[in-house]
């Protein structure tokens, strides 16, 4: 077996540096948004846009800075992993405490 | 055969391959996603706080509104766009390592640790900022009329989801630091980068905690 197979000097991949400027300017950008629109009365749309901000800001880190959009496919399931046990506990709680109705004693 | 290639790499790029590895790029690749599988109980460490929260916000909305409003709203929002910037520079930082610029990996981390320090002083001063108010549930909690209870919960949140967080920012600052004086060193480059890079990674999740801290926490009946 010849020693070949390594590659000495093989120079990494490395994200374009004008991709974690963009990055860093779309988050800085979604900051503004979230706070601006908390000062706004909305209504349930205040919470809906400070989560979905929220959501947004994280899919770019981990888009970009944590470069998911280029990783392989069992790195993106072990990524995704935690956020969906986390929707099932925050779920399945909800299910208790949002179809709660009170029930008055009988006397 | 394995065994020659692991050590072609251990000769030609100065990476020790473990024995259960074809070559550094599978070794790399594991160690990532050990580091995903990790950051995973993180969420959940943290998942189990907001989640608290979701229910208690929804039994109390008005109290958590007028919690939130005692919070600092400038000093949050500062604190967000600190470490959103110093999520960039670490990100930055490991990709100088990658490239052989070690000065600038130095740098760019050391300035990661800066803004890092820098949100625990912040949040230091926030913290000082309801002490002198009276807002420590269970120790020195002044709040009266109809939401005080549901501010007390509040505060007990913001205490157990911020403390855990800062304590995650202060070991990230740490591992950091460490860091800056083995990239100084050279012992890293664009062979070796898996810790930094895994660093970086932790580094993010603390970022990613507090992006859902920021709104949770500081922008919460705002509106009046």
């Amino acid at each position: 077996m010849s020693t070949a197979a390594a590659t000495p000097n093989a120079r990494p991949r490395v994200t374009p540096l004008r991709r974690y400027l963009w990055a860093l300017a779309a988050l800085l950008a979604l900051l503004t948004l979230s706070a601006g629109a908390a000062l706004v009365k909305l209504g349930v749309l205040n919470t809906v846009i400070a989560l979905g901000v929220s959501v947004a800001k994280t899919l770019l880190v981990m888009a970009i800075f944590m470069h998911e959009s280029e990783a392989r496919r069992l790195t993106r399931i072990a990524a995704a992993l935690g956020f969906v046990w986390l929707a099932i506990l925050i779920g399945l709680a909800l299910t208790d405490f949002l179809t709660r109705v009170p029930v008055p004693p009988p006397w | 055969m394995n065994a020659t290639v692991a050590e072609a790499d251990w000769r030609a790029n100065g990476v020790q391959v473990e024995e259960q590895y074809d070559d550094a790029a599978q070794q790399r690749e594991a160690a990532t996603l050990g580091m995903w599988v990790f950051i995973a109980t993180e969420v959940l460490f943290f998942g189990v706080l907001f989640a608290s929260y979701t229910i208690c916000r929804i039994l109390f909305p008005q109290g958590f509104a007028v919690a939130s409003r005692h919070t600092d709203m400038v000093l949050g929002t500062a604190e967000t766009a600190v470490l959103l910037i110093s999520s960039c520079l670490i990100a930055l930082g490991a990709r100088a390592v990658k490239l052989d610029q070690n000065r600038l990996a130095a740098g760019l981390l050391a300035g990661t640790a800066a803004l890092g320090l820098a949100f625990l002083v912040m949040h230091g001063f926030e913290y000082h900022k309801e002490y002198a108010e009276h807002l420590i549930p269970g120790v020195d909690f002044m709040q009266r009329g109809p939401q005080a209870q549901a501010v007390e919960l509040f505060f007990c949140l913001y205490y157990c989801i911020t403390g855990f967080h800062s304590l995650h920012v202060a070991i990230g600052v740490s591992v950091i630091l460490v860091l800056v004086v083995r990239v100084l060193r050279g012992s890293y480059g664009s062979q070796r980068y898996t810790t930094p890079e895994l660093t970086a990674l932790y580094w993010h999740l603390v970022d990613i905690v507090w992006i859902f801290v920021y709104p949770l926490i500081y922008l919460v009946g705002r509106a009046g």
